[in-house]
């Protein structure tokens, strides 16, 4: 018998007990109870073979919160049920410490569909680079799943600038993966990152990969991507517009004024406002006429951004007089 | 607290079918203690006509025998 004290006994007792029903009060009433002490018959009734039982010795190790407890939950990681799987790596998401980055690395090794996609998963709340090695051989899975949370892994991992092996994953079968693969090009910095998303940009056939891969270049702020984006300033699905024309609100190039100018007159307001905001930081003089006819715009945004950008533009002008 | 004299008509209800016996989950958790066993069936029931609709008896009932219907000015 564990040791435990004469308040939490009957239920320890009970937990033993062979009738579901009875498991099921005693694993909620020392959940309830919350002792510390009760940790030991919690962690064997994460193997109860009733999954209700399992959820709610889940929830009530959770909420102890003691570190000794992040093994044994581990192992729920590969039920197959999916509400505890769930509920084991919402409790892991919280109790995992960089101490634990070895034992999930083993986890990985483990030839089981739920384990590897949890642990992937759990890599990102540790951050450590020592994982890039064996996230790396997921790029290559057969499951779509696997390949998709290892992308989204690699952009959690600190210090890892450059991953020739997942650029083939921007040719992916699997919308899903491209969609991932284009918000991590983001933060690499490999030579073909650039080229690769670019080209997702104006080819993909799913909108939210070139909305994506706009998104993307916001962050590298290459001046070689301008033409790339001039073109996906004309793309059919108002999202890429939008975060194109974002994205050259970083990179100011007095090429893109004509297309800016017509997007000023685009049917969504979202672009209207922030072609506007990119030709005020270009701050070119020759755009103010096409800035002042927007200042009747129909949306409030787009009439207080295009006064900031002509207000902008005037400024500049008045300095360099001066 | 008025009691009730219409079960159905309250807002807390209990599939007995499903409710635990020695189960006292949702009547340690009701903030204004209007849950109680029937001791005849050892069966949860709303006892008081007063609810604040905040749910932990709903959530931590083991067997998912508890159903809140929340008035629908409420939603």
């Amino acid at each position: 018998m564990l040791n435990v004290n004469d308040e939490l006994k009957p239920w320890v007792e009970m937990l033993q007990s062979t009738t579901v029903e009875d498991r099921l009060v005693a694993v909620k009433t020392l959940q309830y109870i919350g002792d510390e002490s009760a940790i030991a018959p919690l962690i064997q009734a994460l193997k109860d073979e009733d999954t209700n039982v399992q959820k709610i010795a889940i929830t009530a190790i959770w909420e102890l919160t003691n570190p000794i407890a992040v093994k044994p939950l581990m192992g729920c990681l590969r039920s197959p049920d999916p509400e505890v799987r769930e509920e084991a790596l919402s409790a892991l998401k919280e109790l995992i410490a960089p101490a634990d980055l070895l034992m999930l690395l083993d986890a990985l090794q483990e030839d089981n569909f739920y384990m590897q996609l949890n642990v992937l998963i759990l890599l990102r709340k540790i951050h450590d680079a020592q994982a890039l090695p064996y996230v790396i051989p997921f790029f290559e899975s057969e499951k779509a799943e696997l390949r998709e949370a290892a992308i989204i892994t690699l952009r959690y991992l600190n210090q890892v600038e450059t991953c020739p092996p997942a650029l083939a994953l921007i040719d992916d079968e699997v919308a899903n993966v491209r969609r991932e693969t284009t918000l991590t090009f983001g933060y690499l910095k490999d030579e073909e990152v650039i080229e690769l998303l670019c080209e997702a940009l104006t080819d993909d056939p799913d909108w939210q990969v070139r909305r994506n891969a706009a998104q993307s270049l916001a962050l590298h702020q290459d001046s070689s991507t301008i033409s790339w984006l001039k073109k996906a300033l004309t793309d059919e699905h108002w999202q890429v517009r939008k975060f194109s024309a974002r994205t050259l609100q970083t990179i100011a190039d007095e090429s893109v004024i004509p297309t800016l100018i017509k997007c000023l007159t685009d049917e969504y307001s979202d672009i209207r406002r922030d072609a506007a905001i990119a030709l005020g930081n270009i701050g070119n003089p020759d755009v103010l006429n096409a800035l002042q006819q927007t200042l009747d715009d129909p949306d409030a945004d787009v009439r207080i951004f295009s006064q900031r950008a002509i207000d902008k533009i005037q400024q500049q002008q008045t300095a360099l007089n001066q | 607290m008025a009691l009730t004299t219409q079960r159905v008509d309250v807002p807390v209800i209990v599939d007995e079918s499903k409710c635990l016996e020695k189960c006292n989950a949702c009547i340690e958790v009701c903030p204004l203690d209007v849950l109680v066993k029937n001791p005849e069936t050892g069966k949860a029931y709303m006892k008081y006509d007063e609810c604040w609709f905040c749910l932990p008896c709903e959530k931590e009932c083991p067997t998912n025998a508890i159903t809140v219907q929340i008035p629908f000015l409420l939603r």
